[in-house]
């Protein structure tokens, strides 16, 4: 059974679901990619805005005459996936 | 002039270099922990910190005593400074005994203290220390180092071999990471390392029969921290290399939770070769 994810690690799939789609997302596919409830989609994703990891772009499709928005990872949303990974090799290393 | 054991006069001062670069390595793997701990806010990433800053803390006090014991112009210096203080002896100052004794106990204790800390941390988290216990078995350790300390400072094997055994269980329990890691390079570096750590406290143990082991625990020591030096290297470049023998097949759930967990996500549903029934239509009576 795998353990609870903490809240960097949340973080971390969210960004890394962005980045597996070559950087942009629709946030439904997010919410799913990520494992994550609506709710809780919305409240790390207004944080990752916050911080700027990640930033959200209206595109008007004209099949459907409708917005839809999509996350795109930003360069420091990059940043702190290549970060997280070393973090993560640092303590596999370490056993900790 | 006190002296825990005599080593080889050709190696007097070169002992201080590598000590140096211990100590440096030490400190810059403390402080990159440090800034785990500050961003996870996990008590394992400050146990770790501290218990490096504690290997540079053994490796500043041995290097300020053999400093003071190999150098003359340095031991004039420091005499100078504590004879009004403690006043003159016959030979040299008084209390000049207690004083190397204190400066080897410090070292000992921290270097000590260190092991057995890195030794908790390196457990998996079933075999930690549990809160309530926390307390009284943090105290009787911290006793029982003190004692190996001071008995160490008589008999200075006793405080090796309390390292060496500290360092074996270590070195056992960085074996099963590295198992636990799908035989990680990096893991397996810092097995190596502690694997070292471990061989220097061996030779260091019987310097009493042959000086010139000093040298080679030595050489050991920091052939050890030059080889987390460059895992820490390699990890801050990103290299995340598996051993050749690995089975890529096999690989460890807690480790990669997040990587599976996204690529089972991005893999495609699977077909069913045989489909689903349709539902039975309803018959009326």
């Amino acid at each position: 059974m795998s353990t609870r994810r903490s809240r960097l690690e949340l973080i971390f799939d969210i960004l890394l679901a962005i980045q597996n789609k070559g950087g942009r997302i629709k946030p439904t596919h997010l919410m799913y990619k990520s494992n994550l409830s609506h709710k809780l989609l919305n409240a790390y994703l207004e944080e990752l805005l916050e911080r700027e990891l990640v930033r959200v772009d209206e595109e008007t499709s004209k099949k459907k005459l409708k917005s839809t928005k999509t996350v795109v990872i930003t360069e420091k949303g990059l940043s702190f996936l290549a970060e997280f990974r070393r973090m993560r090799e640092f303590t596999d290393a370490f056993g900790l | 002039m006190f002296r825990l054991f005599y080593t080889p006069d050709w190696f007097n001062g070169l002992d201080l270099v590598f000590d140096t670069v211990s100590l440096f390595i030490a400190l810059l793997i403390a402080a990159y922990s440090w800034r785990l701990y500050r961003i996870h806010q996990e008590n394992k990433y400050g146990y770790f910190s501290f218990a490096f800053i504690l290997i540079g803390l053994a490796f500043a006090a041995k290097m300020v005593m053999a400093g003071l014991l190999y150098y003359a112009p340095l031991r004039n210096a420091a005499t100078a400074v504590l004879i009004p203080v403690v006043g003159k002896a016959a030979t040299g100052i008084n209390y000049s005994q207690l004083f190397f004794r204190t400066g080897f106990f410090v070292s000992m204790v921290t270097m000590l203290g260190a092991w057995l800390l890195l030794f908790f941390v390196s457990q998996k988290k079933e075999g930690r220390l549990k809160r309530y216990y926390e307390v009284s078995q943090i105290a009787l350790f911290v006793y029982l180092l003190l004692l190996i300390s001071i008995v160490s400072n008589f008999k200075y094997q006793v405080f090796y071999l309390t390292s060496s055994v500290i360092l074996g269980m270590t070195v056992l329990n960085y074996y099963k990471n590295f198992l636990n890691t799908d035989r990680n390079r990096n893991a397996w570096r810092v097995m190596l390392a502690f694997l070292l750590f471990l061989f220097a406290n061996f030779a260091f143990i019987f310097v009493f029969i042959f000086p010139g082991l000093y040298v080679l625990g030595e050489i050991f020591m920091v052939a050890g921290f030059l080889v987390l030096l460059k895992t820490y290297a390699q990890i801050q470049q990103g290299k995340m290399k598996l051993f050749a023998s690995q089975n890529p097949k096999k690989r460890d759930p807690v480790r990669d939770s997040v990587r599976d967990r996204v690529d089972s996500v991005n893999r495609k549903p699977v077909k069913h070769k045989v489909p689903f029934p349709k539902p039975r239509k309803m018959v009326a009576n």
